[in-house]
């Protein structure tokens, strides 16, 4: 972005972009406290504050990506002087699309609500949480500071935490997980209310870390605004090499990005935070919340390249190499180990949830993997832009085809009256559009051309491959994983017949106010795969404007590994269809007959293990060692009150028997200790003023 | 800069003056005339922080200079660094006063039907006055003598209001009390006099040229070091920190609510002003040497009380273990002796006595309304019938956890940038021991602040609950006091600024 003209904007009415879905929650705080009753007004005042963000933020994504300049609202605003933080948000390539796909996909999810959450007993609470969320995101992505990007991190932690636990009362058909089952002791369902702390409790570990990032920044760089963050790049790299702490604390940095984007281990709070309506599942997966760490990556990458280089010692670019060689491999893994557990799940919203976490995994990789060849591989900034643009492409074809998948699961769910897809079946016959929506959106997920999931996967594979031909070989077998779990769960739901007794109610075709939003979203998926020269413009021209960056140039060529892997999904989807539909394998019972196919389902569908192994060593172990402490604090209270005041009580006895109340011996004790004090007193006084001698002489 | 009027003394003299004319006012006129004349404070002292004048010092006119005997200046004075602690005991006082009304009446009537004898409305006015005031006046302190006069007030006033109006075996409670504290005022006051003798002063402070400047003198020696010990020892007494944290529980659990909610968050926190103030300027040598130690102790205390507090089922028991973390908190960001570690404890002090005040409130209106309801055990889906409440915690919790939009956040953050400023922090070892301290300290207390609140507020009710939750003035004074907690965080600037400013001024004077 070095050449592209800086817009300066007055604070308001601009930063409506990210307040007016924050005045909507006030405003419907404000009526629920005077006792508005009408649901409409809480939906609609919501959808409202959505609306003017999305009007802004495509406004203001037309001056970045039209007309190639980069926007700074209410620059000179004070909010904290010694920190010199402010209320400013800074627009450039990256954030310009952000804003873009946050606001305009929340507004259509916040649509379908109304619809959706209709007789809620908490619908004032809902829309009230919806509002703060977006709001948040958006916040969070055009802050030009950090604090005031923690705060949209932290808010959307919260609004997460209220909407996950939204129903807690925690009845049974909210829960996520088989009732009843536990693993090692440790039960593998989850109510919402439960769900819900672990949400904040997940990702508030990582936060902290955040958190230190931001204070070692502050002291290294004295500066938390990011543009300047971004400029001086090279300066505090140096100083933090210096320092001896350079890798360590640009991991302890992105240690919030990566609880946030449910990176390995941290995935265990996003499955399980299915206990939120549909909605808000889509709202999490596809625009806000998860998408927020993977932003983080994308912000911090080209800076912390480009600063590495301008540092320019070999130490320097070893440690950062090593920094973004770790976050490769763990979105790698990530990607990798969720796609084989959506394989075995058996609820729908499950499936979509370890879908997602799967593709964060391939966003961070694109990142990552642009940000190691930057440094390790000389690619230099271009190869970081390019990371940027894949890792970003890769985020907005994904929010699109999720947000439809997840609002068209929600209908399904409903219709079902079952959140397993064991009780769903054949409802392509009887729900044409909502399944040729899920189609659409599931090809995308699966990555198959010309939708635009294909294209940036594609983008996000091939810089992984030449940063590393094993963690790109990863990423495309979980290419062929997704494609089977995608093909498996559309079958399933759509033309197979179910395995379970379907209940009384014949399904049908959803209202339009939910039926519309999705339809609108896949039509998006396939547009933007037919358009997606103009895509891959769009995110080289959004890479190019964003900090840090040199204009870059996104080239699609179709290699051999891109037939190889288009090749493999296809195939992989035949077999998955073949196995199904021709050879009617009956997978249930192949798992009742094999001792083996039994533990290897058991180890994805349990989520190998990872949940009970967090819960005994930090559950449990928390637990033991609260108890470990409340002994002792009794203890200490015991030798407080009981032991302390025995030894009083004590003493008071042993003094009576030596005075046994004889006034000559009281008189007689109390003459020569007050003797004993008074001579002691002289002398201190003598010791340190002279006061005897002064007298004296 | 010097009052033109004798206004901060006037702001210890109103409630009393309101107190004392309660029998004329009636009973709600004179909890809402209190509440009114302790918001004085705040009203007075927030145009000078908006001018940004308070590093220089707001002093109150009349003062006396007896530096010829020995004791120095007896001034009132609000700095940036005490205007947090001033503004916390002024509005949490006024509020908890709104809020007194109906659970006293409630209380009392309770306690007679019992057929016990106790004072009622005017005595309760009284002793809440006068510890209210006596607590404004520590944080207006920059005279040891001072500070520990009013300090005692506080501690007496507060005893008498657990043994008349406490729970449990609230005589016995509040004697345990009553000896803790005095151990405690009597080991402050030998650190403090061994400091006078030997320099002929009590002041940390003194006015020149109309402003605030800090004085320090080097005692050295080793008197001097155990006189060091035996202040800091006093102060930590006060403030619970871990190992003589004992009294605290059962002072904090079986006050009356409303004293509860002064107590916890205002009374021990007002100890790391007197640490901040007294114990770092007058033995500053002693603070620097032992400061690896009193780190360690501040880890100790926010796990330990944090860790404690999971396992307690008795709500305002619950509290006063996280009182105890909180402390924890405090105390590290003084232990860091670096003016961002001086602005942490003040900004977490703050944030503290919102949210812990808004707690112990919730767990009041449970007491007032469902007879007596305060075993979390029994408690359960309490959200569906006080979703207010429910609300209102959930913003407590979030001052405690340092999560915005609360302003417990401030506190927070400054603690985690002057933790990593303190000397000791080079390399890969430190970050890493100290990252992990700090994310196992954060990750407790949002621990038990979430887990708690889904034992209370949410899933199913496990014991009968009463009709629902009626908005009165009672609870709006509640979530009033949140609210304005979001309120602060959002126009933090200038008061932050103050408290650098001022936090800087002290560690010249004092560490350098």
């Amino acid at each position: 972005m070095a050449e592209a003209v800086v817009i300066q904007m007055p604070l308001l009415p601009w930063s409506l972009v990210w307040m007016a879905p924050y005045i909507a929650a006030v405003v419907i705080a404000v009526g629920w406290l005077l006792g508005v009753k009408r649901e409409e007004f809480y939906g609609w005042i919501s959808v409202a504050g959505i609306l003017v963000s999305a009007i802004l933020s495509a406004y203001l994504a037309k001056l970045v990506l039209v007309d190639g300049s980069v926007v700074h609202i209410g620059a000179d605003s004070v909010w904290i002087p010694p920190l010199g933080v402010g209320w400013g948000s800074y627009i450039d390539g990256l954030a310009a699309v952000m804003s873009l796909v946050v606001s305009w996909i929340s507004l259509l999810i916040a649509v379908y609500s109304i619809k959706y959450m209709e007789g809620d007993f908490g619908y004032g609470r809902y829309f009230f949480m919806i509002s703060f969320f977006v709001g948040s995101m958006m916040l969070l992505v055009v802050a030009d500071n950090l604090i005031l990007m923690f705060v949209g991190w932290e808010g959307t932690g919260i609004a997460s935490y209220a909407l996950i636990g939204h129903w807690y009362t925690d009845e049974e058909k909210y829960w996520v997980g088989r009732p009843g089952r536990r693993v090692l002791g440790t039960p593998m369902f989850f109510e919402p209310s439960h769900s819900a702390v672990r949400a904040i409790l997940f990702t508030r570990v990582g936060d902290v870390g955040f958190l230190i990032g931001i204070a070692a920044l502050y002291l290294t760089a004295g500066t938390l605004s990011i543009p300047e963050l971004s400029s001086t790049a090279g300066v505090w790299i140096a100083e933090l090499a210096s320092q001896g702490v350079l890798p360590l604390l640009l991991l302890v940095f992105t240690l919030g990005a990566l609880a946030k984007s449910a990176q390995v281990p941290f995935h265990e709070w996003l499955v399980t935070a299915m206990t939120g309506p549909t909605p808000v599942s889509a709202l999490i997966h596809a625009a806000t919340m998860v998408k927020a760490g993977v932003y983080f990556v994308l912000r911090f990458t080209p800076i912390i390249v480009a600063g590495a280089l301008a540092a320019g010692s070999p130490a320097i670019i070893e440690g950062v190499g090593t920094y973004f060689s770790i976050i490769a491999w763990l979105a790698v893994i990530t990607a990798l180990a969720l796609s084989l557990m959506a394989l075995v799940s058996d609820e729908l919203k499950l499936i979509l949830a370890f879908s997602t976490g799967s593709q964060l995994g391939y966003m961070m990789l694109g990142a990552a993997a642009g940000g190691a060849l930057g440094v390790l591989a000389a690619g230099g900034l271009e190869a970081a832009g390019e990371g940027v643009a894949a890792g970003l492409g890769h985020l907005v074809s994904h929010a699109v085809f999720k947000a439809a998948l997840f609002l068209a699961a929600g209908w399904i769910i409903h219709v079902a009256h079952s959140r397993f897809i064991d009780s769903m079946g054949n409802y392509a016959k009887v729900m044409k559009l909502t399944a040729a929506a899920f189609w659409i959106a599931g090809l995308s997920l699966a990555g198959l051309p010309p939708l635009s999931g294909f294209f940036t996967k594609e983008l996000v594979i091939d810089l992984a491959y030449k940063a590393s031909p094993i963690i790109g070989g990863l990423a495309a077998l979980t290419a062929l994983i997704t494609a089977a779990y995608t093909t498996r769960m559309i079958l399933r739901v759509f033309h197979l017949p179910p395995y379970e007794e379907r209940a009384k109610e014949e399904p049908h075709e959803a209202p339009a106010l939910m039926l519309v939003p999705y339809t609108i979203l896949a039509a998006a998926a396939l547009l933007l795969g037919l358009w997606y020269t103009g895509l891959l413009d769009t995110l080289s021209r959004a890479a190019g404007l964003s900090l840090s960056l040199e204009p870059v140039e996104l080239k699609f060529k179709i290699s051999s590994l891109t037939m190889s892997i288009v090749a493999g999904v296809a195939l992989s989807m035949l077999a998955v269809s073949g196995a199904y539909i021709a050879a009617k394998i009956d997978f249930r019972k192949m798992l009742a007959e094999s001792s083996l196919a039994r533990v290897l389902h058991g180890f994805l569908y349990d989520r190998m293990y990872l949940n009970p192994l967090i819960y005994i060593v930090f559950v449990g172990g928390g637990s033991a060692l609260a108890a470990i402490m409340l002994e002792l604090d009794l203890t200490i209270d015991f030798l407080y009150h009981s032991g302390l005041v025995g030894v009083g009580v004590a003493a008071a006895v042993l003094a009576r028997k030596i005075y046994r109340g004889r006034t000559d011996y009281i008189i007689a004790l109390y003459l020569v200790s007050f003797a004993f004090t008074l001579l002691a007193a002289l002398a201190i006084l003598e010791e340190k003023f002279g006061f005897i001698s002064r007298i004296i002489g | 800069m010097e009052l033109e009027l004798p206004l901060l003394w006037i702001t210890l003299l109103a409630p009393i003056a309101v107190a004392a004319a309660s029998p004329a006012l009636g009973e709600r006129a004179s909890y809402l005339a209190l509440a009114a004349a302790l918001l004085l404070p705040a009203a007075i002292l927030t145009p000078y922080a908006l001018e940004g004048q308070l590093s220089e010092g707001v002093i109150d006119p009349v003062r006396a200079d007896f530096t010829r005997v020995g004791i120095g200046n007896v001034m009132l004075a609000v700095d940036g660094f005490s205007y947090p602690f001033v503004i916390g005991v002024s509005i949490v006082t006024a509020l908890v006063s709104v809020y007194s009304y109906k659970y006293m009446s409630i209380r009392l009537e309770e306690m007679r039907e019992k057929g016990e004898d106790v004072p009622g409305h005017i005595a309760y006015l009284a002793l809440y006055s006068i510890f209210a005031v006596s607590m404004l006046g520590m944080a207006y302190s920059t005279n040891f003598l001072l500070f520990f006069i009013f300090l005692e007030i506080s501690l007496i006033a507060s005893f008498l209001l657990i043994a008349f109006y406490g729970y449990g075996d609230r005589r016995r409670i509040a004697l345990l009390y009553f000896v803790w504290t005095h151990i405690a005022g009597a080991l402050t006051l030998l650190g403090g006099l061994y400091y006078v003798v030997n320099t002929g002063s009590f002041d940390s402070a003194v006015v020149s040229e109309g402003r605030l400047v800090y004085v320090s003198e080097a005692v050295r020696g080793t008197l001097a070091t155990l006189a060091g010990a035996s202040l800091l020892v006093g102060l930590l007494i006060k403030m619970a920190v871990f190992g003589v944290h004992m009294w605290l529980p059962y002072a904090h659990a079986e006050a009356p609510t409303p004293i509860s909610a002064l107590l916890s968050p205002n009374l021990i926190g007002l100890g790391g002003y007197g640490l901040v103030r007294f114990a770092v300027a007058f033995y500053p040598s002693l603070m620097e040497s032992i400061q690896p130690l009193l780190v360690g102790l501040s880890f100790a205390t926010i796990l330990y009380g944090g860790l404690v507090a999971l396992t307690q089922l008795d709500f305002k028991r619950f509290l006063a273990y996280s009182s105890i973390s909180q402390m924890g908190y405090m105390l590290l960001g003084i232990s860091a002796l670096n003016p961002l570690g001086f602005t942490a404890a003040s900004l977490i002090f703050l944030g503290h006595a919102i949210g812990k005040a808004v707690l112990f409130m919730v767990a009041g209106v449970f007491i007032a309304e469902q007879h007596g309801l305060r075993n979390i055990a029994r408690m359960g889906g309490l959200a569906k019938i006080y979703p207010l409440m429910a609300a209102t915690a959930v913003i407590g919790f979030l001052h405690l956890a340092g999560i915005p939009p609360a302003f417990g956040f401030w506190g927070e953050l400054y603690l985690t940038i002057s933790v990593l400023e303190s000397p000791g922090y080079s390399g890969s070892l430190s970050l890493a021991l100290l990252s992990m301290l700090l994310i196992a300290s954060f990750t407790v207390t949002a621990a038990y602040s979430f887990i708690t609140t889904r034992r209370i507020f949410f899933a199913k009710p496990r014991s009968d609950i009463d009709g629902g939750e009626v908005v009165d003035d009672f609870k709006m004074s509640v979530t009033l006091l949140a609210v304005l907690g979001i309120f602060m965080f959002l126009t933090a600037g200038l008061a932050i600024s103050g408290v650098v400013e001022s936090s800087q001024a002290m560690f010249l004077a004092y560490l350098s």
